[in-house]
């Protein structure tokens, strides 16, 4: 089945089945697919040298069976998984795949899949970890390497009229998927966390502009459609590391409960924040990728007390929750992600100061304790009613 | 409240238990749940019927918890195990602000402030140091459960157990047994280790007001005594550590009702059955 038919919700939810079905079609057209990892390789770059950008994921529902001959079972299991997926022959479509700096996993992850699948362009962006005055022109620094290796490899160039060409391309999808969450602001929200999430897996394993006439649809659809989630007692937010599936939300949802925000990589983190326009168009994306995105991978310096630092590192979530009639947060979190597992002492620390409730849901990559999970999460609900 | 009827009904991994509850505890039994999760739970309710003397047509309100709590064809409403030994712990003992549970498959630790729950932590991915734990080792000792606290009490040099895995811990003690360890010694050192979990889970919420102590593993003296060690200080048990959360989903039950004639509503029963609850 081809995805041309398709439209709206429909499309999403073909596409979030079937990864890789659209990368699958356009490869069949002659289009080039890259493959990318985390939020964090502009796409603005990858776009405007004509590829098609591809998120690689991990799945729960797919034993991992090959990458343990590669990588030991103590490393992140969403990397593990996307390996093995991989080296199954699942992401065949892709031309080549790039990585950044993101967490310190994918520091090395870049070599390996290299070593494993050899495609025939690889890149690494070695970006900063910290947000200082010089973080800026290093990672400039990096992206114009990442730029050049992929020009050298294509024998194309890329000018900034393209450059500011695709920021306008990418900033209006991003205005769509910002709209799209104002639908959860309604009470009872105008789509399901659990919708909203296969939006947001969908968008990121297609070409952009075709992403944001999927969102328009989508848009229009739930809005008129009579039959969105309807009334429950509690709307929650999710903060955490990457969710693959629908899963985790779906089980929430099954309860009296409405995911209605997220902080999280496949949400607002990878399209909150916009390109600023600037007369070189790499400072603007070297300041969105850098600063803007929200992921406790970055360290932000600052001077200030450990009160006055987390207003300044979490007052986001505490505007989130405001906008979005949130009444509790879900601090979920996979095994073995340090990048998150550290951020939660700072962060109950914060909610506790702000008088929100919050609790901490850890899960294995797999739905194999869902019931006991499901148990904390009713009794959080039966705590905060 | 006259006259009427309100049941709660805890349905652990282990035993099935249950509160007739009318101005007063009108039956309470605690039997089996059987090896098919849930298989006896009617049976159990049955008794504790037979108890206050009253048909099951004539219960007003029944909340089923614990495990087995979800498509009991007999509650009118679930409501998970925190909360309801929450509010049965309060029952009995009104300034609790702790409670430490150690059941049958798992162990929690809940902080009540102002009468309610305010956090909670649970072990619930393995039996490692719940009462499933003690029976194991029991059986590996062939020492009855119920004489393993009073057995513990006699120890002199109690060992010290490493591995609170059940498996490994097993092990350990296979080994100390063949080395000549008296077996009280290493019963107390079990107690040890089971202790000293349970205690470091329960200080992540910060231990504070009476600290009620429930479960199965409640009945262990043993335990009691190394439990109250770790914290410094007594832990209060209720006469039946098992009944707390049947308890108090019987007086949830109750106060649902309540606030429901308050407010001028009806509350929603439901089509309820005595019958069998079937998993599958």
């Amino acid at each position: 089945m081809t995805t041309a038919s398709l439209h709206g919700f429909a499309k999403a939810r073909k596409i979030y089945e079937d990864r890789g079905l659209r990368a699958r079609e356009l490869k069949a057209e002659g289009k080039k697919i890259m493959g990318y990892y985390c939020s964090y390789p502009p796409l603005e770059l990858i776009t405007g040298m004509d590829f098609v950008p591809f998120r690689v994921q991990g799945s729960i529902n797919e034993a991992i069976t090959k990458a343990d001959s590669s990588i030991p079972t103590i490393v992140c299991p969403i990397i593990r998984s996307s390996l093995d997926m991989a080296m199954k022959g699942k992401y065949d479509f892709m031309e080549g795949f790039v990585t950044a700096h993101s967490c310190d996993c994918q520091e090395k992850f870049c070599r390996i899949w290299e070593h494993e699948l050899k495609l025939p362009f690889h890149h690494y962006i070695d970006m900063p970890h910290v947000v200082r005055e010089n973080s800026f022109e290093q990672f400039k620094e990096k992206l114009i390497m990442f730029q050049k290796a992929m020009e050298a490899y294509t024998g194309r160039a890329l000018d900034r009229e393209r450059i500011q060409q695709e920021i306008r391309v990418h900033n209006r999808q991003r205005a769509l998927v910002r709209k799209l969450y104002d639908l959860r602001k309604e009470n009872p929200p105008l789509l399901s966390g659990a919708e909203n999430l296969e939006i947001m897996i969908a968008l990121m394993c297609m070409p952009i502009e075709e992403g944001s006439i999927m969102l328009e649809e989508i848009i229009q659809e739930a809005l008129s459609r009579g039959n969105g989630p309807g009334e429950k007692d509690t709307r929650l937010m999710l903060w955490g590391s990457p969710l693959t599936e629908t899963n985790l939300i779906q089980m929430i949802e099954s309860l009296n409960a409405h995911v209605v925000m997220d902080d999280i990589c496949v949400g607002t983190r990878h399209y909150w924040a916009d390109v600023e326009a600037t007369s070189d168009p790499m400072d603007g994306i070297v300041k969105r990728y850098l600063s803007e995105i929200k992921c406790p991978r970055t360290f932000r310096e600052s001077s200030s007390t450990f009160e006055e630092e987390m207003e300044s590192r979490f007052g986001y979530l505490k505007d989130f929750a405001r906008d979005w009639h949130v009444d509790g947060i879900l601090l979920q979190s996979v095994k073995y992600c340090d990048t998150h597992g550290y951020e939660v002492p700072a962060l109950k620390a914060y909610f506790e100061k702000i008088g929100l409730p919050a609790m901490y849901l850890e899960h294995e990559y797999t739905m194999a304790a869902e019931a006991q999970l499901k148990n904390r999460v009713e009794a959080f609900l039966e705590i905060i009613a | 409240m006259k006259g009427k009827y309100f049941a709660g009904i805890d349905i652990g991994s282990t035993m099935t238990k249950v509160i007739i509850y009318s101005e007063g505890i009108r039956g309470q039994v605690i039997g089996p749940t059987g090896p098919e999760h849930r298989h006896l739970a009617n049976i159990v309710m049955e008794d504790a019927l037979a108890q206050a003397r009253i048909p099951f047509e004539a219960v007003d309100y029944v909340v089923a918890t614990g495990y087995g709590r979800i498509n009991v064809p007999f509650a009118d409403k679930q409501i998970t195990e925190i909360s309801c030994h929450a509010r049965g712990v309060l029952h009995f003992f009104p300034n609790a602000g702790t409670v430490i549970d150690i059941g049958g498959q798992d162990a929690k630790g809940i902080k009540i402030a102002n009468n309610r729950v305010v956090d909670f932590v649970m072990n619930d991915k393995c039996a490692a140091g719940t009462g499933r734990f003690l029976e194991v080792i029991a059986e590996t000792l062939g020492v009855n459960i119920k004489d393993m606290g009073p057995l513990s009490l006699k120890a002199r040099n109690k060992v010290k157990i490493s591995s609170i895995c059940t498996i490994f811990a097993e092990q350990e003690v296979v080994s100390q047994l063949s080395e000549g360890i008296p077996v009280e010694d290493i019963i107390a050192g079990l107690h040890e280790a089971i202790a000293g979990r349970a205690f470091r889970m329960a200080s992540k919420l910060k231990i504070e007001g009476d600290v009620v102590f429930t479960g199965g593993v409640a009945k262990n003296t043993g335990m009691v005594k190394a439990l109250e060690s770790h914290l410094g200080r007594p832990v209060y048990i209720c006469r039946e550590p098992l009944i707390t959360g049947a308890m108090g989903a019987a007086l949830l039950g109750k106060e649902l009702v309540e606030k429901a004639m308050e407010s001028g509503k009806a509350i929603k029963i439901k089509e309820r059955k005595l019958t069998t609850a079937r998993v599958f």
